[in-house]
């Protein structure tokens, strides 16, 4: 084409628009915004991207992310099917199709096989869809984690570490005490092996479809100003344990009484009667005019509910396999690696610790800890020992993580053979640490356990947080590890909140164990224990630490607890470290005067 | 203006600023009539009436005008107005179901028994602004003009005038529906015979729900809005997006009172009301998932954002009801959401208030005098804290 008949051309069309004005829905720099995120979106996919979301001239949750990508991405040479439910009369459908029309002057079509652009709300359409088409999703809530997580920033740190666990404690929950999964529309999935997306609430019916699909497929949230993507041929899969099977929609015996339809979307209708949600391909099932053998393919007939599989859910029990697993060298020894290559003996060693609290109006400054310093071997119990006020918390949580200690170093055997310092990593990769490496017995159970969850669910969470995705394995370990430390079985799935002290004590003391550490520290484990129940916590303790090579810390106000678990002790006042021995030694002829008064507490 | 100078108005300065509302409202007032008013802004007389629990819309319209239309104002005016009044007589309750329908939307079914009415909305239409004398920017395409042509050409089906059944009532055949949706007992076991009226009575916690239905019923609607909003995404939500409206509906009842000497009960006029059951599955934990829960709305007029919160709120404060965060949540419903109440607190801080003001300075140069700075706080050693 000449460049006079290109001038010619864009005169003709400039004459037409004036002629038949459209209406200006979006600006050109929101448009091109909206493109760029898609492309984000798509370069990263299940990502959500945020964007600078304009006001649309319909309601935010009508469809006004939709809206923007469309006509973002959209042009005069689209063919555009808007569906709402699957359906193009629904009221969303025709209010958005007249809207984008008219400010694209693009042409509509309810044929998806024509369409270039299929946006949708609810829907993917039965028939498949093909290389070039796009479409866009209409959502409502764009973050997956809302409802096991109401932080935004939470939710954020989650997304960046992939860290689902609490994903997977939701259905192992749904599992243990209903014995199936309750969501329905908008089921989580993850995208690319990577993110964690919601599919829009598609049905479960419809999440198949996105899995190495052949179309794009962009989803956008206008009030929450995301956009996120799957591009085409990205794995896309439900979250759902590998031994569990994913359940869609399915009411057996059901069909679409215009159509006669078994294999679609059905909703149901007066007189207990069904019609396709998908119109379009009713009405094509009825002209004939479908490939009737791919859609029967394309058809999630392998994820009809089966009731008869969901018996076995609820049921405890404890394999044997797993019961020794507990009990026969669970955790093998780990010391660390000396700079000339030697194994040293130590699997947990602190050099230095300081933490001091600077001043402020109306206190002073604090020095909790000044330059402590211990390490602990594979099978060795240490105590640390001193009155409230003395420094011994501040240390196991600068050690944690719960706190930034001002200077000194902690190293783990388990951590780069004890080449790295604990307080160089990053606060995710702390939290990495704690998973296997480092576990923490907390005084306060609902520190280290979700009281609104069941014992068995508590355990899940470090075990799903490890990488477990089976559920009859985790649940099957979560036993095993409840029944050592004594928590009656028929118990499991009781929320810990409707426990006893002693009792929550020990469903933590069963989750710390549960991915075989090599280093726990115990902080005051029995303190506010009535003293008979505290006695039986610090039995199991005792009986716990003799089967395993496991190096621990116990810090604790009380003689007697630091006496009945620990070898070797050190003697806090003050934030110093006072005196240092092994246990017995210091309890049969303390030397200070402080070691003096808190021995005698102990004997009176 | 002495105001500025002195902090006191004085009186003079009082009845000026009067004067000068006075002298601009009788402006408006020859430009625009409360027959206008009613005619042209029925949405914000019917909010207005709503939040002032008083129906009456020739005097809403006269309120909304004299507000300049502040609709916390005009609120304010006819509660003020509602203290003048003496009660004759207590309505017997409302029949809901023998309304006259003027719209309804079931979301929940794709084919409910009745209409899906949609009645008078702007929900469907673009919201693009037009200028008197300027084209539709928006003119119907070819696919609506089709549509147009084709509706036209069809006789209209004649529907029998009756109710359409509940949303409820069809979980309820379906066994889908909780007990206590069923029966609308109060889910806290307090004993609720008499709608608790907040115009006579005090707010008491704990709240019956009849109580909370009240108080959410008179709220001011942006409030109530907000608190739905926030409960859904702030960070101590207590509800969650899968509420699904069941049933919105805009029509019209009687209102009958019981004659004194007879007995009997008399109509005695209509009044237009919104209604909403908003449904959600019970999946939470301890809850019986094979069941729905409805939670009710009620506004008086036509105002669908007040009775779809209220009725989601309903729901979540059954839900939770006797934990810390229902307790919580019953605080904030019953002592939050009164537009009067907030906005008379908020206009209270406009007075002056030296008296006090003067006695916290005082204390403020006292700290001065006695101050002790912080033991060692040099600069330098603080950052090695901040990582």
């Amino acid at each position: 084409m000449s460049t006079a008949a290109i001038l010619d051309k864009l005169d003709h069309d400039a004459g037409a628009r004036q002629n038949s004005p459209r209406p200006t829905v979006m600006d050109e720099q929101g448009k091109r915004e909206v493109r760029r995120a898609s492309l984000a979106a798509v370069a990263i996919p299940g990502h959500q991207v945020p964007f600078g979301s304009r006001e649309m001239p319909v309601a935010r949750g009508w469809g006004s992310g939709g809206l923007q990508v469309t006509l973002a991405v959209g042009g005069e040479d689209d063919t555009v099917k808007v569906i709402d439910q699957g359906d193009e009369e629904g009221v969303n459908a025709v209010n958005l199709r007249r809207l984008i029309r008219g400010a694209l002057g693009c042409a509509g079509t309810g044929d998806t096989r024509e369409a270039t652009i299929v946006q949708s709300r609810h829907r993917i359409p039965e028939d498949r869809m093909r290389v070039g088409q796009t479409l866009v999703l209409q959502v409502p809530v764009s973050e997956p984690l809302r409802k096991v997580e109401k932080s935004v920033l939470e939710c954020q740190r989650m997304h960046a570490e992939a860290d689902y666990s609490r994903i997977w404690v939701a259905m192992y929950e749904e599992l243990a005490v209903g014995g199936m999964i309750t969501t329905g529309a908008s089921y989580p999935v993850m995208v690319n092996h990577r993110y964690l997306m919601a599919p829009s609430p598609i049905p479960r019916w419809d999440i198949p479809r996105l899995n190495h699909s052949e179309h794009l497929t962009i989803l956008c949230h206008g009030r929450d100003k995301k956009i996120y993507a799957v591009p085409p041929h990205t794995p896309v899969a439900p979250v759902v344990f590998d031994d569990v099977p994913f359940e869609v929609e399915h009411t057996p015996g059901s069909r679409c009484e215009l159509c006669g339809s078994e294999d679609t979307y059905l909703v149901p209708v007066q007189g207990g009667n069904f019609l396709c949600s998908d119109v379009e391909w009713c009405s094509r099932v009825r002209h004939r005019d479908v490939d009737a053998v791919e859609h029967a393919a394309l058809a999630p007939q392998q994820y009809y509910p089966d009731a008869a599989r969901r018996q076995s859910l609820r049921t405890i029990g404890v394999s044997d396999p797993d019961r020794q697993a507990l009990t026969v060298g669970g955790a093998q020894a780990q010391t660390a690696l000396g700079p000339d290559g030697t194994r040293q003996e130590w699997s947990l060693k602190v050099s230095g610790l300081t933490k001091v609290y600077p001043g402020s109006w109306g206190s002073s400054e604090v020095v909790a800890a000044a330059d402590v310093s211990f390490d602990v071997a594979p099978s060795e119990a240490l105590g640390i020992i001193g009155e409230s006020g003395s420094g011994k918390s501040t240390v196991m949580r600068c050690i944690i993580g719960d706190e930034t200690a001002s200077a000194g170093e902690v190293r783990l055997a388990g951590l780069e053979d004890g080449r790295r310092n604990v307080f160089d990593l990053d606060l995710s990769a702390r939290r990495r640490l704690r998973i296997g490496t480092l576990a923490v017995v907390y005084q306060d159970p609902s520190h280290g356990l979700d009281m609104g969850i069941s014992a068995g669910g508590n355990i899940a969470e470090r075990l799903t947080a490890a990488g477990w995705r089976k559920y009859h394995e985790i649940r099957s370990r979560a036993a095993a590890l409840l029944e050592r430390v004594e928590v009656p079985l028929d118990r499991m799935d009781d929320v810990v909140g409707q426990f006893s002290g002693g009792m929550r004590q020990r469903v933590q003391i069963a989750k710390a164990l549960a991915t075989d550490p090599k280093v726990l520290l115990l902080d005051e484990p029995t303190t506010g224990l009535d003293a008979s129940v505290a006695a039986g916590v610090l039995d199991l303790l005792r009986e716990l630490l003799a089967e395993r090579n496991i190096a621990v810390v116990v810090v604790s106000h009380d003689f007697s607890v630091v006496r009945a678990l620990t070898d070797r002790a050190m003697v806090m006042h003050r934030g110093q470290v006072v005196e240092t021995g092994l246990t017995d030694q210091l309890f049969a002829d303390p030397h200070q005067a402080y070691t003096q008064r808190l021995v005698a507490a102990a004997r009176s | 203006m002495s105001y500025a100078g002195g902090n006191r108005g004085g009186t003079e300065a009082i009845v000026a600023a009067e004067a000068l509302r006075a002298e601009q409202r009788t402006v408006h007032q020859r430009t625009l009539s409360v027959e206008a008013v009613l005619g042209a802004l029925p949405e914000a007389v019917d909010r207005v009436m709503g939040e002032a629990g008083l129906w009456d819309e020739e005097t809403a319209a006269v309120a909304f005008l004299q507000a300049a239309g502040d609709s916390a104002e005009a609120v304010h005016l006819l509660r003020a107005h509602r203290s003048t009044l003496t009660r004759f007589a207590f309505s017997e309750p409302i029949e809901p179901d023998a309304i006259v329908l003027d719209r309804r939307i079931c979301s929940a079914h794709r084919s409910p028994d009745g209409p899906q009415l949609l009645g008078s909305t702007v929900d469907y239409s673009p919201r693009l602004l037009r200028r008197s004398g300027e084209p539709d920017p928006l003119p119907p395409n070819d696919e609506l003009l089709a549509a147009m042509a084709s509706a036209e050409a069809r006789t209209s089906a004649e529907h029998p005038d009756r109710t359409p059944q509940r949303f409820t009532r069809y979980l309820a055949e379906n066994n889908l529906l909780s007990p206590h949706s069923e029966s609308g007992v109060d889910a806290s076991g307090l004993e609720d015979p008499e709608p608790y009226d907040l115009a006579l009575q005090p707010v008491r916690l704990p709240a019956s729900r009849s109580a909370l239905l009240s108080a959410m019923a008179l709220a001011e609607t942006g409030a109530l809005v907000g608190m739905w909003y926030r409960s859904i995404t702030g960070p101590d939500g207590y509800t969650d997006e899968t509420v699904t409206v069941g049933e919105v509906r805009h029509g019209e009842v009687d209102l009958s009172v019981r004659h004194p000497h007879t007995g009997e009960a008399l109509v005695i006029g209509q009044v237009r009301m919104t209604e909403c059951e908003a449904i959600d599955h019970l999946n939470d934990r301890g809850e019986d998932p094979g069941k729905f829960t409805a939670g009710y709305g009620l506004a008086l007029g036509h105002n669908e954002r007040k009775a779809i919160s209220m009725a989601a709120l309903d729901s979540a404060a059954h839900r939770i009801r006797g934990t810390a965060l229902g307790d919580e949540m019953e605080q904030s419903i019953m002592l939050t959401l009164d537009g009067l109440a907030a906005n008379g607190f908020l206009e209270h801080l406009k007075m002056p208030h030296y008296v006090t003001f003067r006695s916290m300075m005082e204390r403020a140069e006292a700290a001065q005098a006695v101050a002790v700075p912080p033991v060692s706080t040099e600069d330098d050693t603080r950052e090695d804290y901040a990582e």
